[in-house]
């Protein structure tokens, strides 16, 4: 078979613009890099802005997942003011957060990842009786015997490779897919009681929430949520275990570093006991967290700053961005620049964050009973160990535990508020003062860090973001990120379907409008 | 056990009733519509330079269910958050598309397009302004989905480097001399987008659009102007504090130069709006968003810059 260069470039449902390249040779993945190709320096453009503007913009830095970016900005900015919300304050925000997350997990499974596994076309196979799936069925019928030019669009064209074999999956898949829809528009409905809207909610400012929580608003985030609970906690993790019984392989597919940070996420209603417990995983080591071990190289990122590697937050207030005719350079060379993501290291060591990180982490605190116990669970039920958390199922299966210990937690804080009282707390500005916030988005750890001057504008502004962590191309060392590493040594079974790559870089959940900002 | 005839008529008429378009779509268009007799408008959307808020925004819809929009009401062509496309795939479908549905598709455009920096957005190894001119050459019409499409907004705030083009302003600067619908809101609403494919697919055209290119029927007033607490503001009753009946006014509210709908369609599903949430609106729709300072203290003093949209001219 010899050496050959596949290229997947644009990767479609994740978010934004990701493109990468693998050779391959005698079929197995031997290099892979990974391109973020979408730029806006959204934290530099942020110096100039009132302080409290950095909540409104950084959730725009990503429409999936704003809702972290919203508390990130609101922590650093209270860390700044030396505040936390109140109760009501904390409770409304985790609440709103933590629909937001479960929402943003059905959306990865469903949405974006389960017809990379699921058959669509078995759908034509389908005898019951449900009346979605029946009408899935008589479109794509008639899609298929059409004349129309890209018929049953946008299901197909799709990589003609290995799906689902059973018809039971299938069709569950299929009818949960359309359910799943509807369960995420409840959750956004549920954020938006408290939130005002989602995406982008305004109303998780520094202080806690604005929205004073009526019991008529409690009544009704809580029937949403309880309506999702059902589907979370049964379809969901069941669609997942019969996907890995489908393709029990994906849990040794894609093994990235085993390296794992995790920030702490869902205190309590005092800002404390978080559901999540933060800290660092280095081969099999738990260590609590102690964020002056970040740095972050751009050596082969586009951008031509000095220095380009070990770089700390709020060091400093410039990233120079290289020109188009620079760029392309860069692309003639064999070792040049490939991508805008830069590169983020702890303790000079390669994390992987998100969903595995943040149950393994949490674990191994020894911190949350419950989530050991369902983790101990799942473990014996599956046969599985931690090892095999470092896979493409792995990273799935993750997602489904940690939504369900979060819909519980949602329901157990909505009793906790105390109706009709303010759950913001209201301060001016700091001036000259510095911050950080640290929280769990959907794809892992998110930390902002602020610095304010003498009129409460901002000075300067980092965000490290989870998907900088995942995606980032080769540090200064020239060691490849985490997602590149998952892809190395990959067995491509069919080159013109390169399906496998795809699974894996999906499985991270990517967010390059995050990555990049 | 399919729908009924019946039932999926009932059906049909809500949703034409809750997306504004019950003005124009008649029975025997819903009958058309049914039978597959009213042709169904492919779609197109493309990822500028954006965050996809706006593509979550319309999976969040609840009036018309998406299963319905992709197998009843649209042919979703191509779409980056739904497709099963990939890759090599999507290139060739959308060269393709270019040729072969010539003037048979409308674009949905989310994000803007960088321009000063062409690198800054890339899909297929090429710039995504290439992609945006040869996409909407073809196209019968395009939609500005969201605010960064309509007028920049967040991508193209005040001390970005990229230099973005809003969707109306880049087909005026390559002179393609075709239309833009401007749906400013961050996110996009899914309801204004629905109407906007709705009323295509009865007139074939878009519809009636103001100055800033957005469509009339919801842009026509401020938020202020509809605001619940309008009458609070006539007898100047001003919040103070965040949590205080009244004006929101002086704790920085954007309602006054923000045109949009929020008060007749709130968001999610009309689950909520961010003033009857006790915050101050930030213009998200606005020409200006984001401004310097949106959300402030009573007695705060410091001006606010009339930071003006970063306008490209290429």
């Amino acid at each position: 078979m010899g050496v050959q260069k596949i290229t997947i470039d644009p990767l479609t449902r994740i978010e934004g613009h990701l493109k990468f390249v693998t050779k391959v040779e005698n079929g197995i993945v031997t290099e892979a890099k990974c391109s973020a190709d979408m730029y806006r320096g959204i934290e530099k453009a942020l110096i100039g802005y009132d302080a409290r503007v950095a909540q409104q913009v950084t959730q725009r830095v990503c429409g999936v997942c704003p809702y972290a970016h919203a508390e990130a900005a609101s922590l650093a900015l209270e860390n700044a003011m030396g505040i936390k919300p109140n109760h009501n304050g904390q409770l409304l925000r985790n609440m709103t957060v933590g629909a937001y997350q479960l929402q943003d997990h059905l959306l990865h499974f469903y949405v974006l990842s389960a017809l990379d596994f699921i058959d669509i076309t078995a759908v034509l196979k389908y005898e019951g009786d449900d009346e979605s799936v029946l009408s899935v069925k008589n479109w794509v019928q008639n899609e298929l015997k059409s004349s129309k030019i890209f018929p049953a669009a946008p299901f197909l064209p799709r990589y003609e490779a290995m799906y689902a074999k059973s018809n039971t999956t299938n069709f569950t898949a299929i009818k949960n897919y359309l359910e799943a829809i509807k369960v995420m528009a409840d959750l956004t409905k549920a954020v938006a009681v408290f939130g005002a809207k989602a995406p982008h909610s305004v109303t998780l400012e520094a202080g806690g929430v604005t929205t004073i929580p009526t019991v008529e608003k409690l009544a009704k985030y809580r029937s949403l949520v309880m309506s999702a609970r059902k589907f979370i906690k049964n379809n969901y993790i069941n669609d997942i275990i019969a996907v890995a019984k489908e393709f029990p392989d994906y849990f040794k597919i894609g093994a990235g570093y085993g390296n794992y940070l995790s920030y702490p996420y869902l205190p309590d209603e005092n800002g404390e006991n978080h559901l999540f417990i933060g800290g660092s995983t280095i081969g099999d080591k738990y260590e609590e967290l102690d964020l002056k071990h970040i740095f972050e190289d751009h050596k082969y990122s586009y951008y031509k700053s000095t220095p380009d590697s070990n770089v700390r937050p709020l060091d400093s207030t410039v990233l120079t961005p290289i020109n188009y005719e620079e760029f392309k350079k860069e692309h003639t060379k064999e070792d040049g620049k490939y991508s805008w993501s830069r590169a983020p290291r702890y303790k000079g060591e390669i994390m992987e964050v998100g969903p595995v990180a943040r149950v393994i982490n949490t674990y191994k605190s020894g911190k949350n009973k419950k989530l050991n116990a369902l983790v101990d669970s799942i473990n014996s039920k599956l046969n599985l160990t931690f090892k095999d958390y470092n896979s493409v199922l792995g990273r799935h299966l993750c997602r489904a535990i940690a939504s369900s210990i979060i819909i519980d937690k949602m329901l157990e804080d909505i009793e906790k508020v105390v109706p009709d009282q303010l759950a913001f707390v209201e301060r001016a500005v700091p001036k000259n003062a510095v911050g950080f916030g640290l929280t769990e988005a959907t794809r892992g750890a998110l930390a902002h860090w602020i610095e304010t001057d003498e009129n409460g504008l901002i000075k300067n502004y980092d965000m490290i973001v989870p998907t900088t962590w995942n995606i980032s191309p080769k540090d200064a060392k020239g060691t490849p990120g985490v997602v590149e590493k998952m892809l190395i040594g990959t067995k491509i079974k069919d080159p013109e379907n390169p399906i496998e790559l795809a699974r894996i870089v999906r499985s991270t959940d990517p967010c390059l409008a995050c990555s990049v900002h | 056990m399919s729908l009924t005839r019946r039932d999926a008529i009932k059906q049909m008429l809500k949703v034409i009733a809750a997306v504004g378009a019950a003005n124009f779509f008649s029975y025997e268009d819903l009958v058309a519509m049914e039978n597959g007799k009213m042709i169904k408008p492919n779609i197109i959307w493309l990822h500028g330079s954006s965050c996809s808020g706006c593509s979550c925004s319309f999976l969040n819809i609840e009036d018309v269910s998406v299963l319905d929009i992709l197998t009843r009401y649209t042919n979703i062509i191509y779409h980056p958050d739904i497709s099963l496309a990939t890759g090599k795939q999507v290139t060739d479908l959308l060269d393709k598309a270019s040729k072969e549905l010539k003037n048979n598709y409308l674009l949905v455009v989310e994000g803007s397009i960088p321009v000063a920096m062409p690198h800054a957005c890339m899909m297929g190894d090429r710039p995504i302004m290439e992609w945006m001119e040869q996409m909407s050459t073809s196209a019968s019409a395009c939609v500005a989905a969201g605010t960064c499409a309509a007028f920049g907004g967040i991508t193209g705030m005040q001390g970005m480097d990229a230099g973005v083009m809003s969707i109306g302003n880049f087909v005026k600067a390559k002179k393609l001399n075709k239309p833009v619908v401007a749906l400013p809101n961050c996110p996009m609403k899914p309801e204004h987008l629905i109407y906007v494919i709705f009323h295509y697919a009865k007139f074939k055209t878009i519809p009636e659009l103001d100055a800033e290119g957005r469509p009339l029927r919801f842009y026509s007033q401020t938020v202020h102007e509809r605001c619940i607490y309008y009458s609070e503001f006539q007898e100047k009753n001003y919040a103070k504090k965040i949590g205080e009946p009244g004006c929101m006014l002086k704790l920085g509210c954007q309602g006054p130069v923000t045109k949009n709908d929020c008060m007749q369609i709130g968001h999610n599903n009309n689950t909520n709006t961010c003033i009857k949430a006790g915050h101050p609106c930030i213009g998200c729709a606005s020409e200006h968003f984001p401004r310097q300072i949106m959300l402030h203290t009573f007695d705060d003093k410091r001006a606010i810059a009339k930071f003006k949209n970063f306008k490209f001219e290429g």
